[in-house]
């Protein structure tokens, strides 16, 4: 039993997995996306227009401008929620949720 | 694409910039739709967007106000993308732009609000230039919805229509937003 614990304390963590953010029709599909920490978010532009995803707050991140069919990417380092929005178009909003 | 579909993007496009141009009253009297071309139909497109990117351009100079100065940027870089695919769609239709009577009188138009545009600064300048942007692009969303994409048939030329017209309502909000900060009642007789 003791030795059961002792694994249960070392057994890693769920692998981080990347999760997909595309930006279609201007806006962020999902608006709303929940990861672990460790995950990776890739946003990925398949509209004719640049755009940015980029952080507020605390945990900046921004992917820079991203023309039709680029990726930018951003690995969720710290628990915590942040709004981010597109430099290039302020009616573009997303929150990215890191447990 | 049909003579017919040329001739509805041609009168649209001449509607749109007919009233965009002549900002505080876009209300669209159906012009006579003139009998363009092909290479006619994609130069008129080209250069309605450029008319607004060297807009965009001239109030980057004239500007001081931050959230102006950032719309303007936009204009620019999506204007430029729209532009690019326009013209790659041309290019693969094996159309090459021609110059125009609708491309002359769009660009006599902008160059008489560009007049305009020119005398004004400071707080006046950026809600003349803000006024503008939204009748242009609540012109250009009008001309989408109510003509183009209800007539258009080319798959292609659909597909880039439905493409750029959330881009150009986003745009228009974006305007209305910046123009909303400004205060100040809207000015007539640009
Ligand atoms: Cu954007």
């Amino acid at each position: 039993m003791i030795v059961w614990l002792l694994m249960l304390l070392v057994v890693p963590k769920a692998p981080a997995t990347t999760h997909t953010v595309e930006i279609r029709g201007m806006e962020f599909h999902p608006a709303v996306l929940t990861v672990a920490v460790g995950d990776t978010v890739v946003w990925i532009n398949r509209d004719i227009v640049p755009h940015t995803a980029t952080g507020h707050g605390r945990s900046r991140w921004d992917t820079g401008q991203l023309t039709q069919g680029q990726e930018g990417r951003y690995v969720a380092r710290r628990a915590g929620e942040t709004s981010y929005a597109c430099t290039l178009h302020p009616t573009m909003h997303g929150k990215l949720i890191v447990r | 694409m049909s003579r017919t579909a040329h001739r509805l993007l041609a009168c649209a496009l001449t509607l749109v910039f007919a009233t965009a141009l002549h900002a505080q009253n876009p209300a669209p009297a159906p012009a006579a739709a003139p009998d363009l071309s092909d290479p006619e139909v994609a130069h008129v497109a080209v250069t309605a967007n450029s008319i607004d990117i060297d807009m965009a351009k001239f109030a980057q100079t004239r500007t001081r106000n931050a959230a102006v100065k950032q719309f303007a940027a936009t204009m620019i870089t999506d204007h430029t993308a729209v532009n690019a695919q326009a013209a790659a769609l041309a290019a693969k239709l094996g159309v090459t732009p021609a110059d125009n009577a609708v491309s002359q009188s769009l660009e006599g138009g902008a160059k008489q609000a560009r007049t305009s545009l020119e005398a004004l600064h400071g707080a006046a300048f950026d809600r003349a230039y803000m006024d503008r942007e939204v009748a242009y692009h609540q012109a250009v969303l009008d001309a989408i919805d109510k003509v183009l994409l209800p007539t258009t048939e080319n798959a292609e030329l659909r597909k880039l229509l439905v493409d750029v017209r959330p881009a150009i309502a986003t745009h228009l909000e974006h305007a209305k937003q910046v123009r909303s900060q400004l205060g100040a009642p809207v000015r007539t007789g640009m």
